[in-house]
């Protein structure tokens, strides 16, 4: 009896925690953006739920609709979130798996490479793409002597020759980069975690290398790289720092500038509180995807036990 | 951030001035009500009656320079004979790397005191945080369009100008007494700045400043070879404001829905053209060639050329051009805070401030952005080698000064039509 109470005690740090730094937080943006604002736009957010003004929350919706003002925004944001996470999970899997069965003597370098890009902050990392990929930078120098910027002008993916003058894929490949080991980490785990005798057992009854792949690996680790891609895909939806250093093009802008011009300044907080809002409530929707998932793989796993 | 990324981020953001929400107790109404206007006998604006100026429906005070507005007395102006407060820490509230660090310490040593800079962003963050009253400065630096309302929030004190000598004797005699707060009651000058075009132009194969239209230049068809390195200020009213002056508009001020919408398509035209950037970073971008064509501050080329010049690169490539007349051109301020501790320190640092040698040392030292004091002329900089001859126009100048517009404060309708305009074109 006793020992359950100390269990419990120990979660109470993590929930305080919460409730200060998101709860609390996040109603403050609900009461702002479902607030009003006064003569001079300064907002009055409205803490009483009975006082909530849906005006501003309408103007965003209305805003994120075909149509609206920040339609093509939208848009551009879902567009550069998917092609990223197909391009991070494309990278990161082959990466994961190597490094979860095949690395051998090598498994605990490639670990600790994995973790590298952690020591530095993200926002340094994106700064120093800003010199790598300026006219005379390293990285534009080897792109060009690679031809690889040829290549992608003749795809129609880059245009000029100018990788920080607001193209769409130097964006979505700076995401990419930022965030890729962020999903290797996960899946690592989940690849990890895999009994090798389920991978033995689907050869000896006659699998292909490919086929067990396919048939045991892929979903075994299904939880682990949703997992992974919610974790790389939710810090996207908000990211506007990674369009605003490589590009700074408004060509590029997402949804997190969109908020970003809104909340720092000017008369329109209100309306960036509530675009915030509609962007959490879409994530919402995702990450109770990935819930129901983790419980229905739950139940399984705890069927077979 | 790199030194003063977000320096002016904001700065001419115009923040809609006045207190008019609080004086007349009208907080949340839904629809903004303030109607522009510039009439109005300004008797008795904000409950003072030795105030005045024109004011619009929402009791907010829209200086201009033919219609100046004298701020209300809130409070009252320390002595001249009060002591120097001794020991302890002066506190500042500033944009970051808006001050010489060596001037600072300085002064601290100077006066027995240890000075403690904090900084803002945007002058927006700064009123909502000191409007929480949980925030204690002693010195606070703001734009004039924020007077207003500092005022009426009493967030500033009256100053007592016999404490600050220097403002009769150093500074720009037009800036004794601005139309903004015609006394002066609450601050003094602190930068003079004007925004023009930035350019390099040992990469540029044209010269902007040659054209017809300057402004054009980055609508032309000689900057669209330049896709991608062209970039327009980061600023809901300079953006605009901009594409406006390319049409000829001369009110910088304007609340014409149909001139914003024009400024509006003109801006989104301009992505098109040459895929153009927002950006406040031209003290970096321009010496470095990331961006060839840039509208610019003319602080930030002074302090691209003190800071920021790659290895090799000799600051005369940089080039500016201003527009002499009508064009953007303001000035910065410093007030008290009306919590100060330390208000004699406080004043005693104003009038430091406005030292010509200190003010110089500020300036070409660090900052970059320019004072409005007499005892600085365009030729001395010259010889100091401060400013390269081809950044001659970034020398702010009392004519230029006579001769400009400026952003100032908007009714709140008005406000609210420049930001849609910006928003929309800088969310693509």
């Amino acid at each position: 009896m006793g020992s359950r109470w100390i269990w419990r005690a120990l979660a109470v740090p993590g929930l305080v925690w919460l409730a200060v730094f998101f709860v609390v937080a996040f109603y403050a943006i609900i009461s702002v953006g479902l607030g009003n604002v006064t003569t001079l736009y300064e907002p009055v957010p409205h803490w009483n739920p009975l006082d909530w003004n849906v005006g501003y929350l309408w103007a965003a919706l209305k805003a994120v609709v075909p149509g609206g003002d920040t339609w093509d925004t939208f848009l551009r944001t879902l567009i550069y979130v998917f092609v990223a996470v197909v391009l991070s999970l494309a990278i990161g899997y082959p990466v994961a798996w190597y490094a979860a069965r095949h690395a051998g003597r090598w498994r605990g370098l490639i670990l600790v490479l994995l973790v590298l890009p952690f020591w530095i902050s993200y926002l340094m990392r994106m700064f120093a793409w800003t010199n790598l990929l300026a006219e005379n930078g390293y990285a534009t120098r080897a792109l060009s002597a690679l031809s690889i910027d040829t290549l992608f002008q003749h795809l129609g993916l880059l245009d000029g020759s100018d990788w920080l003058g607001g193209q769409h894929i130097a964006v979505i490949l700076a995401l990419v980069y930022g965030y890729v080991p962020y999903l290797i980490l996960p899946l690592f785990a989940a690849l990890d975690r895999i009994d090798q005798r389920y991978i033995e057992a689907a050869r000896d009854l006659g699998a292909s290398p490919a086929g067990a792949f396919w048939r045991v690996v892929v979903p075994l680790s299904k939880t682990g790289t949703l997992a992974g891609i919610v974790l790389i895909a939710l810090p996207m939806f908000g990211d506007y720092y990674t369009p605003d250093l490589i590009s700074g093009s408004p060509k590029t802008a997402i949804l997190g500038n969109a908020i970003n011009g809104y909340v720092q300044g000017g008369p329109n907080k209100s309306l960036g509180a509530a675009l915030t809002i509609l962007l959490s409530a879409f994530l919402l929707v995702f990450m109770l995807y990935y819930l129901r998932v983790v419980r229905a793989d739950q139940r399984a796993a705890a069927g077979v036990a | 951030m790199s030194r003063r990324s977000l320096l002016r981020r904001g700065g001419a953001l115009a923040l809609t001035a006045g207190t008019g929400a609080a004086l007349a107790g009208c907080e949340n109404t839904t629809t903004p009500v303030a109607a522009a206007g510039g009439g109005g006998d300004g008797k008795g604006i904000l409950g003072d009656p030795t105030a005045g100026g024109p004011v619009d429906s929402a009791g907010i005070p829209l200086a201009r320079k033919d219609y100046p507005v004298v701020l209300p007395r809130r409070g009252e102006a320390v002595k001249s004979s009060a002591k120097p407060e001794r020991g302890g820490e002066l506190q500042i509230y500033n944009y970051a790397d808006y001050l010489n660090p060596a001037v600072i310490k300085a002064f601290g040593k100077q006066e027995g005191v240890s000075v403690r800079v904090t900084t803002f962003d945007t002058l927006d963050e700064a009123f909502s945080k000191l409007s929480t009253g949980g925030l204690e400065f002693d010195i606070i630096f703001s734009t004039p369009d924020q007077l207003s309302r500092l005022v009426g929030r009493e967030l500033i004190q009256p100053l007592n100008f016999e404490l600050i000598p220097n403002l009769q004797k150093n500074v720009w005699p037009e800036l004794h007494s601005p139309f903004y707060d015609v006394g002066p009651r609450y601050s003094v000058p602190y930068t003079v700045y004007t925004t023009g075009i930035a350019w390099r132009n040992d990469l540029l194969d044209f010269d902007p400043s040659k054209m017809d239209q300057p402004w054009d230049a980055f609508w032309s068809p000689q900057a669209e070879k330049y896709r991608g390195k062209v970039a327009i200020l980061d600023d809901s009213r300079e953006g605009p404001g901009m594409a406006l002056m390319r049409r000829g508009v001369t009110n910088l001020n304007t609340e014409d829905p149909d001139l914003l919408a024009q400024a509006g398509e003109d801006l989104k035209d301009l992505s098109r053209r040459v895929g153009v950037k927002v950006s406040i970073a031209d003290y970096e971008t321009v010496p470095a060639g990331r961006v060839l064509l840039h509208q610019g501050w003319s602080g930030d080329m002074i302090a691209g050329v003190i800071s920021y010049m790659p290895k090799g690169v000799k600051p005369d490539v940089l080039s500016y051009w201003y527009q002499k007349q009508g064009g953007p051109i303001f000035n910065d301020c410093i007030c008290v805070a009306a919590k100060a501790t330390k208000p004699v320190i406080a004043h005693r640092f104003l009038n430091y401030l406005l030292d010509n040698k200190v003010s110089y040392e500020n300036f070409t030292g660090y900052v970059g952005y320019q004072t409005p004091l007499t005892a600085i002329d365009a030729q001395k900089l010259f010889d100091d080698g401060v400013v390269p001859k081809t950044l001659d126009q970034a020398v702010v100048t009392r004519e230029a000064y006579a001769n400009g517009n400026a952003y100032l404060t908007l009714s709140a309708k008005g406000l609210q039509l420049w930001d849609r305009t910006w928003a929309s074109f800088r969310n693509g």
